[in-house]
């Protein structure tokens, strides 16, 4: 604007407010009236409409479909147009742009125009603006109703309905190569939740084809529903699936039927929809009986695509006669027919020689006599089936991808072993948890339960391992926090982890649904306690409550809060929800009273020797993790030299300075991590150091 | 102008206002602000002050609602229902904060909106304008900071995914995501973070920015319709 177009603007601003109004009283009488009007309104729309109040905000509970205020509808709905990768230009690009647009709008309209028709630019623009919030606002509460139509008389639709229309309106278009599968039940993306905490691998499977096959779902509607329910046939296997297609009438089980089964396009639709094309469960199905867990392969993914479209003679096995001699031969036979009653080096032959091709699952041979023929004589002694024939090529593909990728061992088979290595020790084998063998006075509650996974992200899952827990027995893991795992490593493990969240091994007694009206603490402990505690508070699942240690290591403060709040790491939810503060006090004296005797220790006396005072604490506290295998922080507990000389800042005990020794330093906690994490009984700290002092001998 | 350089005259004028001048200047205030002439103006006009009785409304109501309303997990769903269920005029008192926010919201769009189409945004008003667009984030701001509040399902899982979306911003959205939240789960913390933002800093802001909005308004008097020829 030119300063001649400013003078004569606000000349003719002066004009104008020299033939106005005065502002008061008559322009504020025109505020006041539209003030009163407003006041009313606010009063009416309260006594009518009243505010809304949902229940309670129930963190378990993320079926719960999330619906924000009217004014951010739009950008809730923008956010769908906006999938994968593109979601940052929905969420961030756009509406920064259109922050950065108003502020800047005095200088993006720079014409001494003020007129609206006669700014084009700004009167099309604004248009456009509103008409497009307006629309996108009308969609999002135009969808919100899921699709009932959808719903009636088909089971998976209405799972659909159910979890994910009220994100994903009536459709989504996935694209090509996506894995539905571990996006729906892990979550993928911005606002999503993991869904396998409330829905079974079945029906994650069914969703999966739902989405990836809507026109199977409607062939399965008009050719199958009347006999079927789709997440049976889902489960069952494909060769009969593709037999009962194939053979039309002559199927067995449809003999006796007058069927028009679907063919061509609509039978490759419907298989789609029945399994869907998700590689780790077509693996799971069809190849893991005769593979295991991964299948070896050099060639390139196409090749291996080919193999299994193909079958037939994929790779014969070496006549293992000429390798093996015959007491081995024979271990391998009869480990085959039953790994349990077979020699004990069988299992190492096995692992040698066959679990290249074989993984770790063992072929079961009827017989000793034809399982020492086919390890003698090698060959295809087991033909591939032509998987093209009985997979559509979308199945394939996802197949083949899978198998590829785990040829390479998939973050989830490193975990496997890192698992087995670093953490079964304490957590079991299939995560089961139980007494802790580093400190027998915590019970480490289950880690593989769907409840635990699913109520944990891969940030809590990472920050455990990494970081350990210190107040529940578990040292770091992470290389930074003086672990021996690398972030890699970590990450592999909650790879495996979350394997098991699918199909969890381990289940928990289902949670209580209400809280009746208990009165007593007794009831209360009876009823919700006495569950993982144990009925006398001996403990199960969670720490017993006779154990002196449990009470002398917590006051009352801190046993109300973890009643009233649970635990984040364990099993122990927060019973705040249920119970009233004046149940939990009265909880607190109830399990105040079920500690047993309290210790007598006798002070320690005379000399104290190692072999029967100080190895033993050793052993039951700090071998679990200080020992020759994986000898954290370079010190191992497990004989007298390691003991004194051992650990990467030096010798444990300095015998030119005993009391100054890093042990002693570790045990008070006066420098560095006070060790051991979970605990020692200050009887045996006392034992320990009154050891040491004497000269730490080897007596 | 400090009172020893005034004049004689404006000395003599002094003393001859009423007690209360003398010692406040009220009047000047008074003529300044309620007494200036403005342009003849419709009554789209009236949306700005509208909006202002609305957050009149909004700070009336909602440090009444601070009374009794506890930001904690524990409490805050039972103080809620409290207060509309027991506390007397408790109803009225949430109806009309929660029906207020929704139209402070409409009425600031609006009130953009008839600046845009009167073009009123332009010289001088340009900082007027900017001050507006702060003023209409700062709102949107209490909108969401407000939902989670009640701590009922709803604020909880719109919360969850208006939080979540901060990740998808490159480079730095794990963070946010943890900052907006105190952690990685919604939880006791996002609640007393929300609460804090919600009745001490956006307010703080809010009333910073008005009063600049506000002044610039008396200072330089409204826009007037434009004419077709302008």
């Amino acid at each position: 604007m030119k300063s001649q177009d400013k003078r004569d603007y606000l000349k003719r601003y002066k004009e104008q407010k020299k033939n106005g109004i005065p502002f008061w009283p008559n322009a504020l009488f025109k505020d006041a009236i539209v003030a009163l009007i407003v006041l009313i309104a606010l009063i009416v729309l309260s006594y009518f409409v009243g505010a809304e109040l949902d229940e309670r905000a129930n963190p378990s509970d993320d079926g719960f479909s999330p619906k924000p205020e009217w004014y951010f509808l739009f950008l809730f709905q923008l956010l769908k147009y906006f999938p994968g990768s593109l979601e940052f230009v929905g969420v961030l690009v756009l509406p920064s742009l259109a922050i950065a647009a108003l502020f800047l709008l005095p200088w993006l309209d720079r014409s001494e125009k003020r007129h609206i028709t006669k700014r084009p630019y700004v009167l099309v623009f604004s248009v456009f603006m509103i008409v497009g919030v307006v629309w996108l606002s009308l969609q999002s509460v135009l969808e919100e109703p899921a699709p009932t139509q959808l719903a009636t008389g088909d089971p998976v639709a209405s799972l659909y309905v159910e979890n994910c229309a009220g994100c994903h309106s009536e459709m989504i278009s996935v694209p090509e190569g996506t894995d539905l599968i571990a996006i729906i039940s892990q979550g993928g993306h911005a606002g999503m939740p993991a869904w396998n905490a409330d829905l079974s691998a079945d029906e994650i499977d069914a969703l999966a084809g739902f989405v990836l096959s809507p026109r199977g779902n409607q062939v399965f509607g008009s050719s199958c529903a009347d006999c079927h329910d789709a997440s049976g046939l889902a489960a069952s296997d494909p060769f009969t699936l593709r037999d009962a297609l194939d053979d039309g009438g002559d199927f067995e089980a449809h003999a006796d039927l007058e069927l028009e089964l679907p063919s061509g396009q609509e039978a490759t639709a419907l298989v789609n929809f029945l399994i869907a094309p998700d590689g780790h469960r077509l693996f799971a199905l069809n190849c893991s009986s005769c593979h295991g867990s991964a299948v070896p392969f050099d060639g390139t993914a196409e090749e291996l695509r080919e193999v299994i479209r193909t079958g037939g003679g994929h790779q014969d096995m070496p006549a293992m006669g000429g390798i093996l001699d015959e007491t081995q031969v024979s271990a391998l036979a009869s480990y085959s027919v039953d790994p349990a009653t077979a020699p004990s080096e069988a299992a190492g032959l096995f692992g040698q020689y066959c679990s290249i091709c074989h993984g770790d699952l063992v072929p079961q041979a009827a017989d000793l006599a034809a399982a020492t023929e086919v390890i003698v004589t090698g060959g295809a002694h087991e033909d591939m089936p032509v998987w093209g024939e009985i997979l559509t090529e979308e199945q394939l593909d996802a197949l083949a991808a899978y198998a590829f990728e785990s040829i390479e061992g998939s973050p989830a088979e490193e975990g496997r072993s890192l698992y087995a290595a670093n953490c079964s020790f304490c957590h079991g084998d299939f995560g089961e948890g139980g007494v802790n063998p580093a400190n027998p006075a915590i019970t480490l509650s289950p880690i593989s339960t769907a409840g635990y996974l699913g109520t944990r992200d891969d940030t809590t899952l990472r920050a455990i391992i990494n970081q350990g827990q210190p107040d529940f027995g578990m040292s770091p893991f992470g290389l930074t926090y003086g672990g021996p795992l690398g972030e890699d490593e970590v990450g592999s493990i909650v790879a495996f982890l979350r394997s098991w969240q699918a199909d969890p091994p381990v289940e928990l007694p289902p949670e209580v649904e209400q809280a009746p009206r208990l009165g007593d603490a007794d009831e209360v402990f009876t009823e919700f306690c006495s569950q993982c505690h144990g009925v006398e508070g001996e403990g199960g699942i969670g720490p017993s409550f006779q154990a002196n240690e449990f009470h002398d290591s917590r006051t009352d403060e801190e046993l109300f809060t973890s009643i009233d709040l649970g635990h984040a790491a364990t099993a122990m939810i927060a019973w705040g929800q249920v119970l009233t503060n004046d149940q939990i006090v009265d909880l607190v004296a109830f399990i105040r009273d079920l500690r047993g005797e309290p210790d007598e220790t006798p002070p320690v006396v005379g000399e104290v020797s190692f072999s029967g005072d100080v190895a033993p604490v050793l052993e039951a506290l700090c071998l679990a993790c200080h020992n020759d295998g994986g000898a954290i922080g370079g010190w191992s507990a497990s004989s007298y030299e390691s003991v004194i000389g051992s650990g990467d800042s030096g010798p444990a005990i300095d015998m030119a300075d005993l009391a100054g020794s890093t042990l002693i330093d570790r045990l008070l906690g006066t420098s560095g991590a006070l060790m051991p994490p979970q605990g020692m009984p200050q009887s045996d700290v006392d034992k320990l150091i009154a050891w040491i002092e004497a000269g730490a001998l080897d007596n | 102008m400090s009172i020893d350089d005034r004049t004689d005259e404006v000395l003599d004028e002094t003393l001859d206002a009423e007690w209360m001048d003398q010692r406040t200047g009220w009047r000047g205030v008074w003529n300044g602000i309620f007494l200036r002439m403005i342009p003849k103006v419709n009554w789209s006009f009236t949306l700005g002050s509208a909006t202002l009785f609305v957050v009149v409304n909004q700070f009336i109501t909602g440090i009444l609602l601070t009374i009794y309303y506890v930001p904690s997990p524990q409490d805050a769903y039972d103080t809620v229902l409290y207060i509309t269920n027991e506390l007397p005029a408790g109803w009225l008192i949430r109806g009309m904060h929660h029906w207020g926010a929704t139209a402070m919201v409409a009425l600031a769009i609006l009130h953009m909106l008839r600046v845009i189409y009167y073009g009123a945004y332009k010289f001088p008003r340009e900082v007027t304008w900017i001050s507006g667009v702060m003023l209409l984030l700062i709102t949107f701001g209490f909108g969401f900071t407000g939902y989670l509040l009640p701590w009922d399902q709803k604020a909880y899982w719109a919360t969850t995914v208006g939080t979540k979306i901060l990740e998808v911003t490159p480079v730095v959205g794990e963070s946010l995501l943890r900052i907006a939240r105190g952690g990685d789960q919604l939880s006791a913390v996002t609640l007393s973070r929300f609460f804090g933002i919600h009745v001490w800093v956006l307010p703080a802001v809010l009333l910073s920015i008005l009063g600049i909005h506000l002044y610039l308004v008396i200072r330089i008097g409204i826009s007037a319709p434009a004419k077709r020829e302008e």
